[in-house]
């Protein structure tokens, strides 16, 4: 079943797809559903990047659904409707924590996800489920060793350089204060807060992302 | 006119959507019961909430958790935005408008929307306040609507307190106005202590409350209409 629920997602779109077992890892409400399918898409700065996921995000709860399996569709942060009454749940669940779990990269000292082939350029969605698929082998630690870059570059300071494990998820890679004011403060060039140079200058997954842009 | 086979099979596809928490299935099961011709109020009676009843079933069974129960309330509603302009008055003989609001203080409104839902569902004007609700504007609403029902919801004990006072002044404005009380730390006590007219312990039980009432409705809407044939 996983093998082909995982070649179902990559065929229609899904750059990685990993299985997390979360048991101990989630709060009271979800507890039941301690599988997680952690979905990433490449999204090369793509509008439509949101819409593919979502759509993968369907079709893995169909197929799942089909096979008499329970879901929930935790829906990309980005793109999570305030006004629906399950949409009060979802802050009680963390995409990179199912796709650490699942084996598809650590958080690295950027606060994000970091994949050892595409860096920080994935958009995360995760669907939990009650079926029994076994989890694919977890990672533990930051491995981005020496690397300062992205503490180096980022304009408002806020990296603390400090390294991410599973045994001790609280310590604070980013201070947010700073990350979110600077962000806002590019609002108006950029008609959003926006700000992503520590995505840009991560060497993860920059070589295969530079080289598409040039058409290589 | 629509068959009676395709209307049992588009009302089991309802149920079956809000069971499932399919909310696609929802709106295209919705869509297709207007476009055959279907009665709204069948496909939403009938349909819908047929399947919310089972959900509440399922739920008590402990088959079903909340996030399950969130959705079918999702799903639910999808189908509910599409039918309800369709819905022709109920002739229910009772005045359906009701304000509803989380208590200042408090932040919790899962079931205080899950109890809007089912009054949603069942025709009523909602005017709803929200969460954290300055405890005048519940008598200033019902003052400026008019409503017949006020609904008010607190999960924790510290702010359960200011139903009391909510309940007092709505009592010197409007005698005749029924209040309903729900959250967590509510009880029949404090509801006869408070000097309310109707009380729900959780979202659960007003969930099932609310499907009592409804159904209830239902048969008041049955007899009406048996009177008029008979």
């Amino acid at each position: 079943m996983k093998t082909s629920l995982r070649k179902e997602l990559l065929d229609h779109g899904a750059t990685v797809v990993g299985f997390a077992g979360l048991r101990g890892y989630l709060s009271g409400e979800i507890a039941h559903l301690d599988r997680a399918v952690s979905i990433g898409v490449d999204r090369r700065l793509n509008e439509d990047t949101l819409k593919l996921l979502v759509k993968l995000q369907k079709r893995a709860a169909r197929f799942l659904k089909a096979r008499g399996h329970r879901t929930l569709v935790i829906p990309p942060d980005s793109d999570r409707k305030k006004d629906t009454f399950i949409s009060k749940l979802y802050s009680l669940f963390n995409h990179k924590m199912a796709a650490t779990s699942a084996g598809l990269g650590w958080i690295g000292k950027n606060g994000l996800l970091i994949s050892p082939d595409y860096g920080p350029r994935l958009s995360l969605a995760t669907v939990l489920t009650d079926a029994s698929l076994r989890p694919d082998v977890p990672i533990e630690h930051c491995l981005c060793g020496q690397c300062m870059l992205c503490m180096e570059h980022c304009p408002s300071k806020a990296i603390t350089g400090l390294e991410w494990s599973r045994s001790s998820p609280f310590v604070e890679l980013v201070r947010l204060g700073e990350c979110r004011s600077h962000k806002t403060s590019k609002r108006q060039t950029a008609g959003k807060p926006n700000c992503g140079l520590c995505i840009n200058i991560c060497p993860y997954g920059r070589i295969k992302a530079e080289g598409e842009k040039l058409g290589r | 006119m629509v068959t009676e086979e395709k209307k049992k099979e588009l009302l089991a596809k309802l149920r079956n959507a809000v069971i499932q928490y399919d909310e696609d299935t929802s709106k295209e099961a919705s869509q297709e019961a207007l476009d055959v011709g279907m009665e709204a109020n069948d496909a939403i009676f009938n349909g819908l909430v047929s399947g919310m009843v089972e959900v509440g079933k399922m739920f008590e069974a402990q088959e079903y958790f909340v996030p399950e129960l969130l959705m079918c309330a999702d799903a639910l509603y999808a189908g509910l935005d599409i039918l309800k302009p369709h819905v022709k008055q109920l002739d229910l003989g009772v005045k359906g408008s009701v304000v509803i609001g989380t208590v200042e203080g408090d932040v919790h409104d899962i079931g205080k929307n899950i109890v809007k839902m089912m009054f949603d569902v069942a025709g009523f004007t909602v005017y709803d306040l929200g969460r954290d609700v300055p405890l005048d504007k519940f008598v200033a609403e019902q003052l400026r609507t008019d409503s017949d029902l006020v609904c008010l919801s607190a999960m924790m004990t510290t702010t359960m307190t200011g139903m009391k006072k909510v309940i007092d002044d709505l009592r010197a404005k409007n005698p005749n106005v029924k209040i309903m009380i729900g959250g967590a730390p509510v009880s029949q006590d404090v509801a006869d202590k408070y000097g309310a007219d109707g009380y729900a312990k959780d979202a659960t039980n007003a969930l099932k409350d609310a499907i009592n009432m409804i159904e209830s409705l239902k048969k008041m809407k049955d007899e009406v209409e048996a009177k008029k044939k008979g």
